[in-house]
């Protein structure tokens, strides 16, 4: 639960926000906007535009180094120059360690960065970072994962969500598989809140199936670097791959692992992986993995960052603070391989005219 | 408190080989004082680069809450280091004694300190458990704190899975989030308060110091676990029981390991399975680069303090300097070797002026 103190405060801000027309009104993105730029002004939608920036340093800080993150620093980069912001950095040396992450954004702050989009490494503990950087006057956005549970101490999360996400996967093997036979799921850490979350989305697709489809196995920790996945999927393949019509992954390198196993081995069972690596990607276009779920980090950066420097420069403030927004998640196949990405930057404006409409209030 | 098993006032190697009588070496030769003075220079050059590295609360109070906690760590190692073996299941051994502390709080609602107790004999049982298997096979330490730590990393997710939700305890009990986040600056005598920059949480490392320190340096028991690590025979035939001594040990890095688990916890907020996953580098860093010998029979219990210091600065130092991951590690690397090998040049060079002057 959010601290009484914190609800009150955030509750009497938005009423006041609410309560003067004159000063402050939602602007919706399709309403006449008068002499204004439309929307984000510079980005075309929206109406929530930045006026200045210049006073707004943005660090991006996933858990540590991961090609998923990669996007986020070109995205970053071009949010700076677009929105004319102070600085943005995308800091990506806390080492999947949750202290280190900790004294990251600490140093971070001391350096002068103001707003903060943050991976964070335990679930279940970045609350508590959350609530250290907002008590210091910093705006914080939690990207591409929320913390666990009902409650969020950031502005806003912005993620995938993932039970979602591992839902639709689960969904797409069963497809690929004809609705029947048996399924292994591969993911990450056992002991992480959103891996939870995952076996949660699969198990829910296979229940849907009314035993048609048996999981067979659940393998976790396999995610921790290709040479560990390479071993679990050739381990998996010799001793069950007669009896397994379908993998599905949903994390990164399991995902690359059983997309160049069932190719070497020439397995039968259908692959369903996760994200756009140009790997998987190939690996879609020549067959040996049925499709792939791909996420929007891309999106979250982008909108991200433009969120923070509006609730940093105070312009803007969340209508629920802590609130969760799907960043999306898309099912590519070998139809949409060269699509998917037109539907990707679709959700990403989508998401900014949501902001802007309806997430937050702005003066 | 660097304490070798034999002449405390002395170095090993001077001591090993000595036939002259005993002659105190200038306090400037003492490779403490070096670690201190590249602490404290390292520090100050990074506080001339980028004045917000003597930001209080922004930066040196986290990093001094980091070094409390890994200092625990390095001496959870040199506990063990001292009969000579070492404890590579450290890290395991620390969300071992967290998993308790956790349990405790959320399922017993136990407060703060017991919960505390509770973390420290779990960790000292599977700590003296280790040694106990270790003295009774005679089988090496290395494979055993192997074996082990793969059967508590086994063990510690399989327990946080089967009781938790999320993969951790997050019920916190009063009084735990003012440890994380209380400073010197909130005990104050009269009007004159502490710094900001020192946590409160410090307490358990200076408690640890001093406790290590004193038996290391004062204690009949501390001698003989120190020659148990110099020579075992030697230590036997004195009538030394080894066995137990080496469960001792293990006892003690059991301990210290579910301690700086603890510290790990109320630093970030919750008690989880991943606590302790990178303890091990630091741990024997911090304990062989303040002076604790890898083979046994030589600790340096306040050096362990500076060792980690050393690493933990050039680290924060380097983060405010903005350097990427990429050289990161390089530069973390280097300036270690540059350090050390200046600090090593300055004690050669010190001890000869003084072989000479005598």
């Amino acid at each position: 639960m959010r601290p009484p103190t914190r609800s009150v405060l955030s509750g009497v801000a938005a009423a006041v926000l609410l309560a003067a027309p004159a000063a402050c009104t939602i602007k919706n993105s399709g309403a006449d906007t008068g002499t204004r730029a439309p929307a984000t002004g510079k980005s075309g939608t929206g109406s929530a535009e930045l006026a200045d920036g210049s006073g707004v340093k943005v660090a991006l800080v996933p858990g540590g180094a991961h090609p998923y993150f990669q996007p986020w620093k070109a995205a970053g980069a071009a949010a700076k120059k677009e929105y004319g912001l102070g600085g943005v950095t995308f800091d990506e040396t806390a080492e999947w360690d949750q202290q280190k992450q900790d004294n990251l954004l600490s140093t971070l702050a001391a350096r002068g960065y103001n707003a903060f989009g943050v991976f964070g490494v335990s679930p279940t503990d970045i609350n508590t970072t959350f609530e250290d950087l907002r008590s210091q006057g910093f705006a914080v956005a939690s990207l591409a994962s929320c913390p666990a549970g009902p409650t969020d101490k950031a502005d806003f999360c912005l993620s995938t969500d993932v039970e979602v996400a591992a839902y639709k996967a689960a969904r797409a093997a069963i497809d690929a598989m004809g609705g029947k036979g048996t399924l292994v799921h591969l993911t990450g850490n056992n002991v992480d809140a959103n891996t939870q979350l995952r076996i949660k989305g699969v198990a829910k697709a296979v229940k849907e199936t009314g035993g048609k489809v048996r999981l067979l196995q659940t393998i976790t920790d396999v995610d921790k670097d290709l040479q560990t996945a390479q071993k679990a999927v050739s381990d998996l393949l010799a001793a069950k791959g007669d009896r397994i019509q379908g993998i599905v992954t949903t994390a990164y390198n399991p995902a690359v692992a059983a997309a160049d196993a069932v190719r070497s081995s020439g397995s039968a069972a259908k692959v369903v992986a996760i994200d756009d690596d140009a790997k998987i990607l190939g690996a879609i276009k020549d067959g040996s993995v049925a499709a792939t779920v791909v996420q929007n980090p891309v999106g979250q950066a982008e909108v991200g960052t433009w969120a923070l420097a509006l609730l940093q420069t105070k312009q803007c403030a969340m209508r629920h603070p802590g609130q969760t927004v799907d960043s999306g998640s898309f099912v590519v196949t070998k139809a949409n391989a060269g699509t998917y990405d037109a539907a990707r930057k679709a959700r990403t404006e989508q998401l900014k005219k949501e902001f802007a409409d309806t997430l937050l209030v702005c003066e | 408190m660097r304490t070798p098993v034999t002449a405390p006032e002395h170095v090993a190697g001077e001591a090993a080989g000595a036939q002259r009588p005993p002659r105190r070496l200038p306090f400037w030769v003492d490779q403490r004082l070096g670690l201190l003075v590249l602490t404290v220079a390292l520090a100050a050059l990074f506080g001339v680069l980028r004045p917000a590295f003597l930001d209080q609360r922004l930066v040196l109070f986290p990093l001094l809450r980091e070094i409390s906690t890994l200092t625990v760590v390095a001496l959870a190692q040199l506990a063990v280091l001292s009969v000579g073996h070492m404890n590579l299941a450290v890290g395991r051994m620390a969300a071992f004694g967290a998993l308790f502390a956790g349990l405790g709080y959320d399922r017993l609602h136990l407060p703060l300190q017991l919960g505390l107790l509770v973390c420290l004999f779990a960790g000292a049982v599977i700590g003296g458990l280790t040694g106990w298997i270790i003295a009774r096979t005679g089988v090496s330490s290395f494979v055993v704190t192997l074996a082990m730590d793969f059967a508590l990393m086994g063990l510690v997710s399989l327990l946080y899975s089967a009781l938790t939700e999320n993969a951790a305890f997050t019920t916190r009990p009063s009084g735990l989030l003012d440890l994380r986040s209380a400073s010197l600056a909130d005990i104050c005598v009269g009007r004159v308060c502490g710094s900001p920059a020192v946590p409160q949480m410090a307490q358990f490392t200076v408690l640890a110091l001093v406790g290590l320190g004193f038996l290391y340096t004062r204690t009949r028991m501390g001698r003989e676990l120190l020659l148990t690590g110099a020579n075992p025979k030697a230590a036997e035939l004195s009538g030394i029981p080894t066995g137990r001594r080496v469960i001792l040990a293990h006892s003690l890095s059991g301990l210290l390991a579910a301690l700086a688990g603890f510290m790990a916890a109320v630093s970030t907020g919750t008690f989880r399975a991943s606590i302790g996953d990178d303890f091990m580098l630091p741990s024997f860093l911090g304990a062989v680069l303040g002076g604790t010998l890898l083979t046994g029979g030589v600790v340096c219990v306040v050096g362990a303090l500076l060792g980690t210091s050393l690493v933990a600065v050039i680290r924060k130092g380097l983060d405010l300097l903005g350097v990427g991951l990429e050289s990161l590690n390089i530069y973390l690397g280097c300036v270690l070797l540059l350090a050390l090998s200046a600090d090593r040049v300055r004690a050669v060079v010190s001890y000869r002026k003084v072989v000479r002057s005598t």
